[in-house]
């Protein structure tokens, strides 16, 4: 994030600080407030539209109450996902979301972004998990929603609010998370396709599999190879290839790679490698959308049966891309050759347009800040965006969070 | 503070104007016929609307809401009534729309997982649709074989499954509102993911207080290969409990996980005659699934989980009849009450799962206290605690009491560190509990994103928040006086 590289920053070591330095703030100069995390994700958006301060939460790190046998979590945002996944980990249990760059990526962060990964198709995504959440307005007003119990529905869910806000409405300095047991056993099959055809043969048999995979990816031979590599596994990465994930008990699991493996076979499918200790490849697979120095990183939502019309046309432009099949979602990397905007636009307009046509989207993840002048970041316009200015409005009615960031000229214009 | 909504009887010439919309049989408003709309599943509050309209299309409930703005009047939308802490009740009367005629399955996608339902299509007419496709709709309130799709996401329902499953709004992937100023807009869509902020999320459990749902997007959820049911027989509620706590720290994660109260298995088996025996302090109800290869080995960990928690036994529901009877006896517990008693009162309350033989030991004190007799069944698995308060609704005295036991039991749930209610909502019944949940802060965020939906706070004024409108008391009181005796 460019603007604020040069601004000042602050990082506060308890809410109580954080909320009056808000305060002031907005007592005072009100100047912008950019809230950072593991700063994994700045790049999303547009570009801020005035200088302001970086407003750290890496010091609102503890743990609040880890009540195990509730199976739930309270915690402050800024710790970082590892750490949090290590906490979990020791009473054998985890929240099953995917987050890349996990070593950096904090709990807020990623809940401001709403990450998810290859396991969101078993587990669905931080809007399942949850429960409640404290946060901080521009004002400086320290408000919560939820709680701490599984199933609550006192009040608006301003969970759901925040999830996905990308800062833009308060920051998020404290949640609870609801979280599941650690599975006894997970592993992938590598399944190596003959051509897309197979691809979507394979998946409309999955829809009568006997099996419930919680992982299902579709990568073309680009992604294939480098996330191969990134996993140090030796695996075949010529045409498209499936890669299918169980989890759970043993005897369950190696029952579904099985069963898997057959199926497979039957739809012409005979290339499977069952990788057994999947945990490098878990990790390749999701560090994926952001692993590149590519020009341009999309995220791609279609409805799944589009999706690998949508995958053949972009790896036909040489996009390299890994999609989250079972759940429409193609994260793509331009390739290197894409070294100008007039290049970028080309090549994206006919995938921007099977997006919107398969009623779905294209939104950029990251790219140079000067193309965010022509490409729209959030792609095409909903019809819900007036609404969303309209709660912006009510909770940062000066524009002090992230100013810019979702709401600018740029978009309304691309909007229309 | 948003302008208040006026709150007076209907003019003839809206109510004209309505007729013209809907045509002249879809609207009621003689006493006799809006008499049937005077509350919800929550009998200890009423009030009749000034009228009731059915509308069948979107552009009908535009058209509707478009003209309650015209003339000031509040508006309500209800689905089929089952609603339990009043969400529907029309607070000072005004335009009841209710939704049930639209209620049409528009579209069914299984390769892309979802299903387009009108607002007032029945809970189990999709999951009666869907049969035979290997889908279906994972939502199950115990109502479901009357409440509407559209009431679901208003109230965010749970139901019995929602312990694996989870509650409607992980099951909604859009909606299409018309919110209250008349326009149309559509939250989420058939894909995930959609660019900017979770409306979709924040809509579902804002019981009707955000605009009136016309369509639901929902997901569609692969069925289970295999089951297996069981009844864990237990000498006391205790040990129930126990148990309950013993199978959740294990790890592991069931289908459903409820208990049944001696009291409640007193109404329940002379209605359906499964063999519940009748001696036992509390049963029990537990069922996992999925594959055929893992079902038989938690099932065993279940077994053995009870058995050192001091069950008497074990039973297991063998054939599909016997797990289909078994879950009618727990869905239609509640109209087995009237076998106990001519009223009742089911609270709502949730509690982390580790407080639950606290919470019901005080349940059992606060009913000796206050001599009303309560019955217990709920979703233990959950921690989503369903007191059922039996008395006459004719005893005004018996009301207090009931009232007071209510209010001691939520209390100590907020003590216990949960919540005042799990799946009924806020309704008008638990405004007052709001602001012990929630700080005034809080409480003034969501008012201000009430206020980015509904600034005029002509829909559904009155729910929810405790602040909604709350100038307007005073034509409540007139209107209303069972109102100002709860408030």
């Amino acid at each position: 994030m460019t603007t604020t590289e040069s601004s000042d920053e602050f990082t506060p070591t308890t809410s109580d600080e954080a909320r009056d330095f808000l305060a002031e703030n907005s007592a005072g100069a009100g100047r912008a407030i950019f809230p950072v995390g593991g700063r994994t994700a700045l790049h999303y958006g547009y570009a801020p539209t005035q200088p302001g301060f970086a407003f750290s939460t890496l010091r609102l790190n503890r743990t609040i109450d880890y009540p195990a046998r509730d199976m739930t979590i309270t915690v402050e945002a800024g710790i970082r996902m590892d750490e949090l996944t290590e906490i979990l980990k020791a009473e054998g249990q985890r929240l099953p979301i995917d987050v890349p760059q996990s070593s950096r990526a904090t709990l807020g962060g990623v809940l401001a972004t709403n990450t998810s990964g290859p396991r969101r198709f078993g587990f669905g995504t931080m809007r399942d998990y949850l429960i409640g959440i404290t946060s901080i307005d521009a004002a400086g007003k320290t408000f919560s929603a939820g709680g701490r119990v599984v199933k609550n529905v006192a009040g608006y869910d301003l969970c759901k609010l925040m999830i996905g806000s990308l800062g833009t409405l308060a920051v998020i300095t404290q949640v609870t998370l609801k979280v599941i047991p650690q599975p006894e056993m997970s592993q992938l099959l590598w399944c190596a396709a003959a051509d897309w055809q197979a691809v979507e043969v394979a998946l409309e048999n999955l829809l009568t599999s006997a099996t419930r995979p919680v992982a299902l990816e579709v990568l073309n031979a680009a992604a294939a190879h480098e996330i191969a590599a990134e996993a140090r596994l030796d695996l075949p990465s010529s045409g498209p290839i499936l890669c299918i994930g169980f989890e759970g008990a043993a005897r369950e699991t190696e029952w579904q790679a099985e069963t898997m493996s057959v199926e497979l076979e039957a739809a012409g499918i005979c290339d499977v490698a069952v990788v057994a200790d999947a945990e490098s490849l878990w990790f390749a697979l999701t560090d994926f959308a952001t692993s590149s120095d590519e020009p341009l990183t999309f995220q791609a939502n279609l409805r799944p049966s589009r999706l690998v019309e949508f995958s053949e046309l972009a790896t036909s432009a040489g996009v390299s891309l890994a999609a989250h099949a079972g759940n429409g979602i193609v994260i793509g990397h331009l390739p290197d050759e894409v070294t100008t905007l007039d290049a970028a636009v080309e090549l994206l307009s006919p995938l921007q347009a099977l997006a919107h046509e398969a009623d779905g989207n294209l939104v950029i993840f990251d790219c140079d800040e000067s193309w965010k002048q022509t490409i729209p970041v959030f792609g095409q316009a909903r019809q819900d965006r007036a609404l969303m200015q309209r709660i912006k409005q009510q909770l940062d009615p000066r524009d002090i969070l992230n100013p810019g960031r979702v709401f600018t000229k740029n978009a309304m214009s691309a909007a229309q | 503070m948003p302008e208040t909504a006026t709150i007076s009887t209907i003019p003839a010439q809206a109510l004209q104007a309505l007729r013209r919309i809907v045509g002249e049989t879809s609207v009621l408003s003689a006493h006799e016929q809006v008499l049937v709309y005077e509350c919800d599943g929550f009998v200890i509050e009423k009030n009749t609307p000034d009228c009731v309209v059915f509308p069948e299309t979107t552009e009908h409930v535009v058209a509707i809401v478009k003209l309650c703005n015209e003339y000031k009047i509040p508006f309500v939308p209800r689905g089929a009534g089952t609603s339990l802490a009043g969400g529907c009740l029309p607070v000072g009367g005004g335009v009841m729309i209710a939704l049930t005629r639209m209620r049409g399955i528009h579209d069914v996608n299984l390769r892309d997982h979802y299903a387009v339902v009108g607002p007032g299509t029945v809970n189990v007419h999709l999951t009666q649709h869907l049969k035979g496709t290997g889908f279906h709709y994972a939502p199950d309130p115990s109502s479901q074989g009357a409440c509407t799709i559209g009431g679901n996401v208003a109230t965010n329902s749970g139901g019995p499954h929602t312990l694996k499953y989870g509650v409607t709004v992980n099951h909604v992937l859009g909606a299409e509102v018309v919110l209250p100023d008349g326009e149309v807009v559509q939250f989420g869509g058939y894909t995930e993911d959609n660019p900017g902020f979770d409306l979709t999320g924040l809509f579902v459990g804002s019981e009707g207080t955000f605009g009136v749902c016309t369509k639901v997007i929902v997901r569609l959820t692969r069925d289970p290969v295999a089951y297996r049911t069981m009844l864990g027989v237990f000498e006391t509620v205790e040990d129930a409990t126990q148990a309950i706590s013993g199978i959740i720290g294990a790890g592991i994660v069931p289908a459903a996980l409820e208990l049944m109260d001696q009291g409640i298995i007193e109404a329940v088996e002379p209605a359906f005659h499964f063999g519940f025996p009748l001696d036992a302090g509390a049963v029990l109800l537990i069922e996992v699934d999925g594959l055929e290869v893992a079902v038989d080995g938690e099932a065993a960990q279940i077994v053995e989980l009870c058995e050192q928690n001091n069950a008497r036994e074990v039973r297991k529901a063998d054939s599909p009849q016997q797990r289909d009877l078994l879950w009618k006896c727990r869905k239609k517990a509640f109209g087995a009450i009237g076998r106990l008693s001519p009223s009742y009162c089911t609270q709502d309350g949730v509690v982390p799962r580790t407080k639950l033989p606290e919470i019901l030991k005080f349940i059992t004190e606060a009913s000796a206290r206050h001599d009303i007799r309560i019955v217990n069944v709920f979703h233990a698995g959950d921690g989503n605690i369903h007191p059922i308060l039996l008395f006459d609704e004719r005893d005004a005295e018996q009301v207090k009491r009931v009232l007071l036991a209510s209010d001691e039991i939520l209390n100590r749930c907020i003590e216990l560190g949960g919540s005042v209610t799990g799946e009924h909502g806020i309704g008008v019944e638990k405004i007052n509990f709001m602001n012990k949940l929630f700080t005034e802060a809080d409480l003034e965020t969501m008012e201000a994103v009430r206020i980015a939906f509904n600034p005029t706070g002509l829909c559904s004024p009155q729910k929810m928040l405790p602040t909604a409108g709350a100038c307007g008391m005073e034509h409540i009181e007139k209107s209303h006086p069972a109102r100002r005796a709860a408030l």
